[in-house]
């Protein structure tokens, strides 16, 4: 299902979810076990609230430097947070 | 020319030109006379019949030496349209006017022509008059012609008559193309193009291949015209400077070329990759691309008519590294010779793309697709966080991804294991939201995938009740 809502934005930001892309990771991480097709969707979903999660805490980061670019430092505290958030 | 007078008249069409003659003396425009004389001639056609006009054509050819405004009249009464009763405008014909008759005349034999190009002449008000009802009484104009033939009337000897016959057997000639033409004159873009004569190409192909195994392929140009003109000229023509080293490869040629007629498309492709690789300007990349396309070649196998066709085909070409020949003869086995000229073909018009097909594709990195892959993410990421950031940090979100990835994968064997399954269900994904916080009792899954989910995916997703009493996607 090839669909693009059109964003008003520099990037084209695709909303299409790298189904084959995710199946062939959880393949490669556990080949013994089976991945449902709906639940790649989620899987997707949740990658995109990850993501979500983690740039926003990057730009917060940024902000308290008083940065105006993303560096990496930021991107590795965040991510620090983020990871621990979601172990589950 | 008003005062010329026959003394034969019937009370048809001569008598009525010679009044408007008579009348449009003072007027000027020719416009005005054109139509008044149109009308007339029109009321008068009408009027008579055709064989009347046929009849007509013998009266005036009766007078057709007389180089009397009258008899360019009669002409033009030929040439011209007949009626013009259906077309108002039409009317606007070339009326004999004492000079418009002469310029008339001259429009009539030229008016097959304009025929063809109608507004292409715009000086002339008269060829226009003529065309434009000509294009449209065509037909009807033929069978009168064909009538007034058929009655004996030699009007292709006599001199007048040749210009009006001419004019009118040129305009019958044209009466079928005209129609088509004018479009193609108008608009261009409508025209057809030539069809590309391809199965005559690959006749001519395989005749000259036969016919000249030892010539080197002529030049390449030759064959890039589709409608290429005949390859037996040129390849006879052709003088390679390489030719010594076909002779003895000649005989090696000639079997394989019997052979080879099988196919005539890979006959046709080959001649066409031998004459553009012999080409000159081509020779290097082409000797580049020879070697190349042998290793490749060597993949597939194939049967031994390709083998020799590929030896012949590797000693025509008039290379001047003999090593790419070498090359190419020994892991010519079994060499996709079609392959090749296949994939010649579309080197054909780009030779600067040979050097990336000659790279040999090898096996891609694993992490490619990955990387690919991860790629959507981390443009999700740079996209969401609306800052500019450097190439490290996004590197920096790969690993992240890739951790946060093996993570999800564990969770959920745990999650499905704990179930005691082998597949991870969409429940597994709920719970592991719900342990990350991102589902509680205010968000419900749901929630979230009609937030960040396209439609598509969330009609998959969320169950929803459809008509007929089916709910779809069924729990």
């Amino acid at each position: 299902m090839a669909f693009s809502t059109t964003v008003s934005q520099r990037k084209h930001i695709k909303r299409k979810a790298p189904r084959g892309f995710l199946k062939r990771v959880f393949k490669r991480q556990k080949p013994h076990l089976r991945l449902e097709t709906r639940g790649d969707l989620l899987v997707h979903l949740n990658c995109l609230l990850f993501v979500h999660r983690l740039a926003e805490e990057t730009r917060m980061n940024a902000f308290e430097n008083k940065c105006g670019v993303i560096k990496k430092e930021h991107v590795q505290a965040a991510a620090k947070v983020i990871l621990k958030k979601s172990r589950g | 020319m008003a005062d010329s007078y026959d003394g034969d008249s019937e009370p048809t069409t001569r008598t009525l030109l010679r009044r408007v003659l008579d009348t449009a003396d003072t007027r000027t425009p020719r416009r005005r006379r054109s139509a008044r004389v149109g009308y007339e001639r029109a009321l008068s056609e009408s009027a008579s019949n055709h064989t009347d006009y046929g009849s007509g054509l013998s009266r005036i050819h009766g007078n057709v030496e007389e180089q009397t405004p009258r008899t360019l009249l009669k002409n033009i009464l030929l040439t011209a349209p007949e009626s013009s009763i259906m077309r108002p405008e039409s009317v606007v014909k070339p009326v004999p006017t004492p000079q418009v008759v002469q310029s008339s005349r001259r429009d009539s034999s030229r008016g097959s022509l304009e025929l063809q190009l109608p507004e292409l002449e715009p000086s002339t008000t008269l060829a226009l008059g003529l065309l434009a009802p000509g294009r449209r009484k065509q037909r009807l104009r033929l069978s009168v012609f064909q009538q007034g033939v058929d009655q004996g009337l030699p009007l292709s000897q006599e001199p007048r008559g040749n210009a009006s016959a001419s004019s009118l057997t040129s305009s019958l000639n044209l009466t079928f193309a005209t129609p088509l033409q004018p479009q193609s004159v108008q608009r261009p873009g409508l025209a057809r193009r030539p069809p590309t004569h391809r199965a005559v190409d690959v006749g001519a192909f395989l005749q000259d291949l036969r016919d000249t195994s030892l010539a080197l392929a002529s030049p390449g140009d030759s064959l890039r015209t589709p409608v290429a003109t005949l390859p037996t000229d040129t390849v006879l023509e052709d003088t390679q400077p390489f030719s010594q080293p076909l002779v003895g490869r000649s005989p090696s040629g000639y079997h394989s070329l019997p052979c080879l007629s099988h196919t005539e498309v890979e006959d046709a492709e080959r001649a066409i990759s031998h004459r553009t690789q012999s080409s000159g300007p081509r020779l290097q990349n082409h000797s580049e691309y020879m070697g190349h396309v042998a290793q490749r070649s060597v993949r597939t196998e194939k049967s031994k008519r390709h083998r020799e066709m590929s030896e012949a085909v590797e000693a025509k070409e008039p290379e001047g590294s003999s090593g790419d020949e070498d090359i190419s003869g020994r892991t010519g086995k079994g060499p996709s010779v079609g392959m090749r000229d296949l994939s010649s073909e579309p080197l054909e018009p780009l030779p600067t793309r040979l050097p990336p097909r000659a790279r040999t594709p090898g096996p891609r990195p694993r992490q490619d697709p990955h990387k690919t892959g991860l790629s959507h993410y981390v443009k999700l990421f740079s996209f969401s966080a609306k800052m500019p950031m450097e190439k490290k940090a996004l590197e920096m979100v790969e690993k992240c991804l890739d951790k946060y990835f093996q993570h999800l994968c564990d969770d959920l064997e745990v999650f499905a294991a704990h179930a005691g399954r082998k597949t991870v269900k969409p429940e597994d994904l709920e719970l592991l939201m719900r342990r990350q916080g991102l589902v509680n009792d205010q968000v419900s899954l749901h929630v979230l995938v009609e937030r960040y989910l396209p439609l598509e995916y969330r009609q998959l997703l969320i169950p929803c009740a459809f008509s007929g009493n089916s709910v779809f996607p069924a729990q």
